[in-house]
């Protein structure tokens, strides 16, 4: 347990510090019991947000802010942001150093071990004679500081490679303005904004570099693409750019990403909050190909060029080829790009050496070697481990140190004062053998700052997380930042969480503020666009299926209602037995139920106990309901970064409700009932959203063609098995048809009570107008291939008019045959047949648009390659 | 010694490959006592984009892009190469094996070797190899001596045999079975050189074939070699021997270049888009020219 810190609050006389006074004033206008409640409303505004995932497994809720900030006086933060500015600066002149000739090795001011046996160096970064001029590893830093018991900030830990949490720091800010925009009353708090404005344009300018050096051949490259023969990629990915060969590439801007591991990375909300505060492309890797040593993504209406990569993926991942063979999020050929300068990746992958704590120990005397200056803000001593003084000190008294991997920052550090004898005795072998692997850490205690408890303000350790840019000149440091509270059992010095507990950071100022805005910087205008070409075809693969499993959803819920609406009058009269025979094998159809419940025997109880079944979630053995809405919730995720934060709310909340729901579920089918009308409710409200807060762009079309294709195949399917009976029994039939597509009230208005075949049928599935009849569909699918298509191609557009010519032939038969329940009798066939067609026109607007590219596969390194056979 | 060096690899595919990049450590190193005369990567079909370059080692590393479909991949390396290491020095002229475990520490004169002192992704640490090791230098033996017991304790050992490890059988169950090939004899020697401290490091090349007498020479039977690099001292240098044949490496050896591990000089590794099932063939011939 570390020894406790000095108060933030508090000064040295026990009084408290000026900018807290104005604070807690501040925050004790907000009532009795005020704290505990803002605690609660933050919590809740979290969870809106969705700061919280909705995967399944991330149940628990990942960030938290306290309503307490941290206030930071502008001149001290001043201080601190000039001496981290120092920092970053030194640690680019190492880098710079070790990637080129490593004269600080040759000269023994570093330990061979700090570089070498660090798994961060990355020896294809290392490459011998391509010192290329001008080349950067650091564009953003972030350090962890601590004050320790003399008052004094010192840093713990340098964050050269990821320096997550600034969209946390970020969202603090936002919905603590939001939720308690009184605590900000009469207090200069320095904004976060304009450090975004900065890193943006820091990032405009490496791409216009990029961009105009590298453009120009990429541009020949892609023509020379388009004029191969026609390959399945040349399809593909047919024409980026509609430039002509030999003539200057159109002035566009450059192509900047942010590549993010996915949805499944601890920080993803980071990199999608990340990405739209930075106005870039998110992208996996997956979305991107490396083509004539060019880095392209792959979007609907092509190869789009990328210039830079805000990495935020652990450099080990980025290329399959050179680094971990087993990377499936990685780009093969990303590393030999980057060499060749056709793309920028920021920060360098070879610059998470710089985590490594050991180095904090020479950091002074290369502080004087490289920038010829002391250190102006001090690391928390700490030594290495492979010299043996170092280690006599820390045995003398080990309660004094952290011991941490010397050339791993993420790793926590151990506390050798908590360990058991035994365990010390372990880590003291562990010391011996290899000591080099080792570094030791004053146990400094953190100073200590008020959080808002059940009753009243708690004192609880705080570090803080301070970031910077590199605007072309200087560094340039985010005034604030994201304070952590440390949990009681919470080791020092790892890597950021994916969950706790944090404080916005207030840096006050008494005068009024100079306005700091973007430093004026030529951007080239950006030209006005409405395509709906720059989707990168896995987002619009997932919206695609994302509609179609909510529509999905919704036609199983109507399914399940209609039944037990059946199953629970009671007894089952004759007319009712057809049409749940009818109901349970669309049920059966539609995966809801397993094909042996498909019976009305035992007056329907195997058909309940199977419904009851589909909303149980247990594992593999889910239900088929509960698979849906899982299925529905995973999509969701996977296209957050395309939804409006009130959009991805609404759905997942309802979502999280459905489910909960579900679970309590027991033996009663109106409690499932129950459930279907929420789920009801909630697709209703993810068509009123799409309609009313999407843009009629690429990911809208592919989210509406995804639900009418869903429903199209539906209710040709539903139809054709309501009609599968005698022609004698057609009325049950048809009013099945009618109920299942929500089309009974219409029908009623337009013939009152008369069920006849041919103006049902009209109804459903041949009148255009009707939005849950078939003609509509399929009208709205070739509508919408056309728009995606753009003009000149219709070729998959025919297929939908082609399938609609039939469904409106079908009925014309019908309505002009002699006995028309003979002739509807007859349709079930061609029904199916239609669904089929649908189904089949779904898989080729799949495989026109959506890269289903072939798994990668790695040679030489994967235990499949080959056996050593070896010599002799 | 002059030797003409042909190796050829070739992938045959299931299914045609859309998109492929390889990354080929084939062109011999140029050396002070390795001469290269002539040497040329062959792939078939033509890369639609090759890159060269050396790597942090100091090895010729190409990569190669290939961006439309081919059902097969084949990489020759033709070479000219002329070798005449140098002749190793007396062993008991050689310091005493601690004297050279010290280059950890770095410095002017060792900082380079100290790359090859410590563990890497492929050689970890083991106790077991360590302590097997361990038994061919007792205090103060000169290094080349603890090296000469040690090349002939793994000979008496350890049995050839091809086919009972993969690139990823740790050192330990190398140990363990007391068999394996070229590669799982380097891995294990290294590995228990770099736990008594001393630089070791992994050589990737080939090793002529000598015909059994009488016989004509076995064409294509050979693969690709592997031996260990030890550094005795600033004074000695790098001596490099070959554990699979218990010799220190003279006049029969073409050095490709070299790393910690394999991992670090695999002649050919890449990665294919599509493909399915594939299959391997790889011949070396090297012949006196």
């Amino acid at each position: 347990m570390l020894p406790t810190g000095i108060d933030e609050m508090v000064d040295g006389q026990g009084g408290l510090r000026p900018h807290w006074r104005q604070l807690l004033s501040a925050f004790s206008g907000l009532g009795e019991g005020g704290l505990a409640e803002q605690a609660r409303r933050l919590d809740v505004a979290f969870d809106n947000e969705g700061v919280t995932g909705i995967l399944p497994g991330s149940g628990k809720q990942s960030w938290r802010c306290d309503p307490l900030p941290l206030p930071i006086m502008a001149n001290e933060f001043a201080a601190l942001a000039a001496g981290l500015a120092q920092r970053a600066e030194l640690l680019e002149a190492v880098l710079q150093d070790l990637y080129s000739d490593q004269s600080l090795l040759a000269d023994g001011i570093l330990p061979p071990a700090v570089v070498y046996a660090n798994e961060a160096f990355l020896r294809p970064c290392h490459m011998q004679g391509q010192g290329r001029p001008g080349r950067r590893f650091l564009d953003f830093y972030a350090a962890d500081l601590v004050r320790g018991p003399d008052g004094a900030w010192r840093v713990l830990a340098d964050r050269t490679s990821g320096a997550a949490g600034i969209a946390y720091a970020r969202e603090n800010r936002r919905v603590l303005a939001q939720v308690i925009p009184e605590a900000f009353g009469g207090m200069q708090v320095r904004e976060l904004r304009p450090f975004f404005e900065i890193w943006q344009t820091a990032l405009q300018r490496m791409g216009q570099e990029r961009a105009y050096t590298g453009r120009f051949q990429k541009t020949q490259r892609q023509d020379q693409y388009q004029q191969q023969s026609p390959g399945q990629f040349q399809t593909q990915y047919q024409g980026a750019y509609p430039t002509g060969s030999g003539a200057p590439p159109a002035p566009i801007g450059p192509g900047i990403a942010l590549l993010t591991p996915g949805t499944g990375s601890l920080h993803w909300f980071e990199h999608m909050m990340l990405s739209r505060e930075l106005s870039c492309a998110l992208v996996e890797g997956g979305d991107l190909t490396v083509r004539g040593g060019a880095v392209f993504l792959k979007t609907l209406k092509g190869l789009q060029p990328v210039d830079v990569l805000l990495r935020r993926m652990d450099a080990h991942m980025l290329d399959p080829l050179e680094l971990d063979a087993g990377s499936l999020i990685g780009v093969p050929g990303l590393m030999d790009a980057a060499r060749s300068g056709t793309v920028r990746i920021s920060n360098d992958p070879g610059s998470g050496a710089m985590e490594a704590p050991a180095l904090a120990a020479w950091l002074p005397a290369l502080a004087m070697r490289l920038l010829g200056e002391p250190l102006k803000i001090a690391s928390v001593p700490t030594l290495w481990l492979g010299e043996t003084q170092a280690q006599e000190m820390v045995w003398r008294s080990p309660e004094r140190w952290l011991i941490r991997e010397a050339a791993n920052g993420r790793t926590p550090a151990i506390e050798p004062a908590r360990l058991t004898t035994e365990a010390r005795r372990a880590l003291l072998d562990d010391i011996v053998r290899e000591p080099w692997r080792y570094a030791a850490t004053t146990a400094l205690a953190p100073s200590v700052a008020p959080c808002a408890g059940p009753n009243g303000l708690v004192p609880r350790p705080v570090v803080l997380r301070i970031y910077l840019v590199f605007d072309g000149q200087s560094w340039q440091a985010m005034e604030g930042g994201l304070a952590r509270v440390m949990d009681d059992d919470e080791k020092l010095c790892g890597a950021l969480p994916g969950e706790g507990l944090s404080k916005d950071v207030w840096v006050l100022h008494d005068e009024r503020a100079s306005i700091v805005g973007p430093p004026s910087m030529p951007v080239m205008p950006v030209a006005i666009r409405r395509t709906t070409g720059d989707l990168p075809s896995r987002v619009a693969d997932n919206l695609f299926w994302l509609g179609r499993y909510v529509e999905r959803l919704e036609g199983s819920a109507r399914l399940v209602r209609a039944t037990i609406a059946r199953l629970s009058r009671g007894a089952v009269v004759p007319r009712e037995m057809v049409e749940l025979e009818a109901l349970s094998r669309s049920l059966a159809q539609a995966d809801l139920i397993p094909s042996e419940a498909v019976t009305v025997a035992a007056g329907g109880s195997v058909l309940s106990e199977a419904l009851l079944a589909s909303l149980r979630e247990a594992g593999r053995d889910s239900g088929s309901i509960a698979h849906l809405v899982s299925s529905v919730a995973h999509l969701t995720e996977l296209v957050r970064d395309r939804l409006t934060g009130d959009m991805y709310g609404a759905f997942t909340n309802s979502l999280r409700q459905i489910r909960a729901d579900s679970r309590r579920v027991n033996h009663s089918l109106d409690a499932v009932s129950h459930v279907m009308v929420e789920v009801l409710r909630f697709c209703a409200s993810v068509a009123g959203l799409a309609a009313e807060n999407m843009v009629r762009g690429g990911g809208w079309m592919f989210l509406e063609l995804g639900r009418r294709m869903e429903r199209a195949q539906a209710i040709s399917s539903q139809v054709g098995f309501a009609l599968e009976h005698p022609p004698a029994r057609v009325e049950p039939a048809l009013r099945l048809v009618l109920e299942l597509c929500d089309s009974l009230i219409t029908y009623r208005t337009r013939y009152l009570t008369v069920l006849q075949p041919a103006p049902v049928l009209d109804l459903v599935l041949a009148d255009d107008g009707n939005p849950r009849g078939l003609a509509f569909q399929l009208t709205a699918i070739g509508h919408l291939l056309d728009q995606i298509a753009g003009r000149g191609d219709s070729l998959l557009s025919g297929v939908a008019a082609a399938l609609l010519d039939e469904t409106q032939a079908m009925v014309t038969r019908v309505a002009e045959a002699a006995d028309q329940s003979v002739a509807a009798s007859e349709l079930p066939k061609i029904l199916h047949e239609l669904s089929a067609g649908i189904g089949a026109l779904s898989d080729r607007v799949t495989r026109h648009y959506f890269a289903l590219l072939p798994v990668a596969q790695t040679l030489g390194m994967g235990e499949e390659a080959l056996s050593f056979r070896g010599a002799a | 010694m002059k030797f003409r060096v042909r190796h050829t690899t070739i992938f045959a595919y299931a299914e045609p490959v859309d998109l492929a990049c390889h990354m080929v450590r084939l062109l011999p190193r140029v050396l002070p006592y390795q001469r290269v005369i002539s040497s040329a990567i062959i792939a078939d079909p033509i890369a639609g984009r090759q890159s060269d370059g050396v790597d942090h080692f100091g090895n010729c590393v190409s990569w190669l892009f290939l961006d439309l479909p081919h059902p097969s991949f084949s990489v020759t390396l033709d070479a000219e190469v002329d070798v005449s290491f140098p002749h190793p020095p007396d062993p008991a002229s050689t310091p005493p094996w601690e004297e050279v475990a010290t280059a950890r520490n770095g410095g002017p004169q060792q900082w380079q070797a100290a790359e090859f002192t410590f563990p890497s992704p492929m050689v970890s640490n083991d106790r077991e190899v360590a302590a097997y090791v361990a038994l061919s230098f007792p205090p103060r033996r000169p290094i080349l001596a603890g090296l000469n017991d040690l090349l002939d304790r793994i000979r008496r050992d350890f049995k050839f045999q091809p086919g009972v490890t993969t690139i990823a059988t740790p050192v330990g169950r190398v140990l363990a079975q007391r068999a394996g090939v070229c590669q799982d004899f380097s891995h294990l020697m290294i590995s228990g050189l770099r736990s008594l401290g001393l630089p070791a490091r992994y050589v990737s090349g080939y090793i002529r074939t000598v015909p059994p007498p009488g016989m004509t020479r076995r064409r294509g039977a050979d693969q690709s070699h592997a031996w260990v690099g030890c550094w005795l001292g600033p004074r000695h240098g790098w001596v490099d021997v070959d554990p699979t044949n218990n010799l220190i490496v003279q006049d029969e050896h073409v050095v490709l270049g070299w790393g910690r591990d394999y991992g670090d000089v695999s002649p050919v590794r890449g990665v294919i888009l599509g493909g399915g099932r594939h299959t391997l063939d790889v011949s070396v011939d090297l012949l006196p020219a």
